[in-house]
């Protein structure tokens, strides 16, 4: 920028020098003052501030966060801090035991700089005062997601223009009340909201999909409708918010061919990935049909042995440390990686105990046992009965006992807090070998 | 006589010398002595000829339809060398009703990995055998070569096949370099399936062993020619893959890989009934296509199809209408893990043969498993669903 504000100088300079005696007298001083225009709107342009936090695509194609203007490694953790005996409903945004600055000062020590929420409380200023605590007592930034609706009675409408506008209404109003707080770090729209465009999850429609016989032609359909108010979101969320990306939640990569067709205006995809020990091609398969780069917004590992009956942190935290290296791996400037990665925060800081059963009150005080759902991905327990072998409230890389700390229940780090906090200090990746050898 | 001394005290110094040296060598020779090692084997036999001293692991694992085999281990005429081979009449009869046979060497007999009796056949490269059919075109799934699990599991598996004989002895050879073969309980064994057998199978069986063979290199994996076959036809030798991942309600399930009802081509087809009961209480079903059965990521055994850019099938529903949810390829996530996935669906079948392609465009193929996969659920086909499924293939 600075060398081309000398070549219009010298350039400015040639002119009047030539034909300054064929111009009238108020020509020139027109001429001048539009020069000296041109230089405050050339020195504007130089000295806008970047903004606080954006994605960089480098020369090779890969992709870097950027914030305060350097290089940013998503190290995080997606947080709900429920009580013991609460439920989802529980506002601990508004907790007076204020549960962030005993995590906050955990997730400090193990090197946490995000955390993740889905949704952010009703109260403002409380949201406010937990987005500045983490951020100003232990530097910790916040990814803040909306549901846009999914879980809403009797089914997310993206077929309804009024229930679209309602939506679209809070989430400009979240991004203008926080925008402006240091402390956060890019917003997310949706989670897994694309699992509804088959049709069997949180089902929606419209009187032209009811129409379309072909069940494929359905799925497009949605997903197109989907993806189109996403992308509008995501414009109109630029307007108003320049200094954060807009990230484009998702569940797998499903439906991500037909988000590159009509979600183009979003910054990066925030997924949710449950492969185990392996990430597979997630990355290069990302690149080759949404060339966009990825925050791994949820994966992680449940630490109950459905097999074994017992708790199995030693395969919490295996599976954890596999997960992050190739997280590690795909970051920018890894010559053997996809480089599209920004990091990730895994599923999730603290056990939440009320996910088992969550129409019974009771069962939110037992740290249930029995398994959700079956994922053979995670395969040292998959030989439980049924193949049942995950545990929706083991989940957390913290436990949570029933004592109390500080009016909290107290926090216990697994196996996984401690090996994931070594990984980040000396990241050991797969092809540290082969450089050595070269050595 | 100086000169004598001298010549006396140089030839002395030089016998001291001498002495000193063949002194200090004595001494060496003692301290670390020198014990012939004996050379390595070049060959471990499995079976040479009935009674010989040098045969290992005995023939006693019979597996699948049991029933269906019969062994003479001194058969006499025309062996391929020596005074006798191995017969083995598989009749196809499915006495167990599995559809499959086999017999793997052990040691000791009926060792399936709860006993210590491996041997250690380091610095072996290869297993060679001598086989041939009694009519010729008898079909062997797979030879494999180690496998055995339990508490002392086999230190490798390598199989080869399926494998057509010839009505002459031919030799055949598995690659048994760079792999770890420091505890091998069992030596060897043969599979065969009905469907690739419907009239049964004789066949013999002659001069296995292992060798060392210097020439040999570990193989490197190289990506299969297409078109690769998940399904062509119930006897045909170019399947690949294994129906064998049963999922959610299997009681629902009935699977027919022979069905002669109408096959689009050749002259069987698959037919696939889902009766939508939820045996199991899941609600859904489905079916993957593994190698080898039953690998939900456990075994190392992935196809290198990176030469596929479609996985294409055909498929008509019993009515029409018939809905599945999902046909895919890969996902299988574990310990070893499909490189990639891909899928279609849902899709509504019609009554007459359609055909369906699954796009491979830009997929990591490096690795399949899982070759091939189906889902429904009840809810879409609350009166069950009978479909049915043919030249299912790569390309």
């Amino acid at each position: 920028m600075k060398s081309s504000t000398n070549k219009n100088k010298h350039c400015a300079c040639q002119c009047s020098g030539a034909s300054a005696l064929q111009l009238t007298t108020g020509a020139l001083v027109t001429g001048v003052a539009a020069f000296f225009i041109f230089l405050v709107f050339l020195s504007g342009m130089a000295s806008r501030p970047k903004p606080a936090a954006y994605i960089k695509k480098l020369k090779n194609g890969h992709y870097q966060l950027i914030v305060d203007h350097k290089p940013y490694v998503i190290k995080g953790v997606c947080y709900n801090p429920i009580p013991i005996g609460q439920n989802h409903e529980y506002d601990w945004w508004s907790d007076p035991n204020k549960p962030w600055l005993a995590d906050g000062k955990l997730m400090r020590e193990m090197g946490v700089n995000t955390i993740r929420v889905y949704q952010c409380g009703e109260n403002p200023e409380a949201v406010k005062k937990v987005i500045r605590d983490l951020y100003k007592l232990y530097g910790i930034r916040m990814i803040m997601g909306h549901w846009l609706g999914f879980w809403e009675y009797p089914c997310p409408g993206y077929g309804e223009n009024d229930f679209k506008e309602r939506v679209k209404k809070e989430v400009l109003s979240m991004v203008d009340l926080y925008k402006d707080e240091p402390g956060i770090l890019f917003w997310v729209l949706g989670n897994e909201n694309n699992y509804s465009f088959s049709g069997q999850v949180n089902p929606w429609s419209s009187d032209e999909i009811d129409k379309e016989p072909d069940p494929q032609t359905q799925k497009f359909m949605r997903a197109k409708i989907y993806y189109s108010f996403v992308n509008e979101l995501a414009r109109e969320i630029h307007q108003i918010d320049p200094n954060h990306p807009v990230a484009l939640g998702n569940g797998e990569l499903i439906g991500l061919d037909i988000a590159a067709k009509f979600s183009p205006d979003v910054d990066l995809v925030a997924c949710i990935i449950y492969r185990g020990k392996t990430f597979g091609n997630l990355f290069n398969s990302l690149k080759a049909t949404f060339d966009k780069p990825i925050a791994l917004t949820e994966f992680g590992a449940d630490t109950y042995d459905a097999y074994l009956n017992k708790e199995g942190q030693n395969m919490q935290a295996f599976f954890l440390e596999s997960q992050w290296r190739q997280i590690y791996e795909n970051l920018a400037d890894n010559k053997e990686g996809a480089g599209n990665c920004l990091g990730g925060t895994i599923f999730e800081w603290s056990d939440e105990w009320w996910k088992h059963n969550e129409s019974d009150p009771e069962s939110w005080k037992v740290h249930d046992t029995e398994s959700n759902w079956s994922n053979g991905s995670y395969y040292f327990d998959i030989r439980a009965p049924k193949n049942m072998n995950m545990n929706e409230e083991w989940f957390g890389i913290v436990a949570v006992s029933p004592d109390l700390e500080n009016g909290i229940n107290k926090r216990i780090p697994r196996k996984a807090y401690y090996v994931v906090r070594e990984f980040w200090k000396n990241p050991t990746l797969g092809n540290k070998n082969k450089k050595k050898d070269k050595k | 006589m100086k000169k004598l001394a001298m010549f006396m005290a140089v030839g002395l110094c030089a016998v001291a010398f001498l002495g000193l040296c063949f002194a200090e060598e004595a001494v060496t020779t003692v301290s670390v002595p020198t014990v012939a090692t004996p050379e390595k084997p070049k060959e471990f036999v499995v079976y040479k000829d009935k009674g010989a001293r040098d045969n290992h692991f005995i023939p006693s694992g019979w597996m699948g339809d049991y029933g269906d085999i019969k062994m003479n281990d001194q058969y006499i005429q025309n062996p391929h060398s020596g005074t006798t081979c191995i017969q083995f009449v598989y009749s196809a009869k499915k006495a167990q009703g599995l559809g499959w046979a086999g017999t793997y060497w052990q040691n000791p007999p009926n060792n399936w990995g709860s006993k210590k009796g491996g041997f250690d056949l380091t610095g072996m490269t290869k297993l060679t055998f001598w086989a041939r059919g009694d009519k010729g075109g008898e079909v062997i799934q797979k030879f494999v070569i180690g496998g055995i699990k339990g508490a002392y599991p086999d230190t490798a598996e390598v199989e080869i096949g399926p494998i057509e004989l010839t009505d002459t002895w031919k030799e055949y050879t598995v690659n048994l370099a760079g792999r770890d073969l420091s505890y091998i309980n069992g030596g060897f064994s043969w599979i065969a399936t009905a469907d690739l057998n419907p009239q049964g199978a004789t066949f013999y069986l002659d001069d296995i062993k292992f060798a060392l063979d210097s020439s040999i290199k570990p193989e490197t994996k190289k990506p299969e020619n297409m078109p690769f076959y998940v399904y062509a036809d119930r006897s045909s030798i170019s399947n690949h893959f294994i129906p064998s991942g049963y999922m959610g309600d299997y009681g629902d399930i009935k699977y027919d890989g022979a069905s002669t009802e109408d096959a689009y081509l050749g002259d069987t087809c698959i037919k696939i009934i889902y009766t939508g009961q939820a045996t199991q209480g899941a609600r859904w079903a489905g079916v993957y296509w593994q190698n080898p059965a039953n690998n939900w990521g456990t075994v190392d055994a992935g196809f290198d199809l990176s030469k596929a850019t479609k996985l294409t099938f055909w498929a008509k529903g019993a009515k029409g209408g018939e809905r599945i949810e999902e046909f895919k390829m890969g996902a299988i996530m574990s310990e070893y893990s499909d490189s990639d996935s891909a899928s279609i669906g849902p899709v509504i079948l019609n009554k007459e043969w359609t055909q369906y392609a699954i796009d491979l465009k830009g997929k990591d193929m490096s690795y399949v498993i899982g070759g091939f996969c189906w889902s429904t659920n009840i809810d879409v086909n609350p009166e069950g669903a009978t479909f049915y499924l043919d030249e299912i293939k790569y390309e």
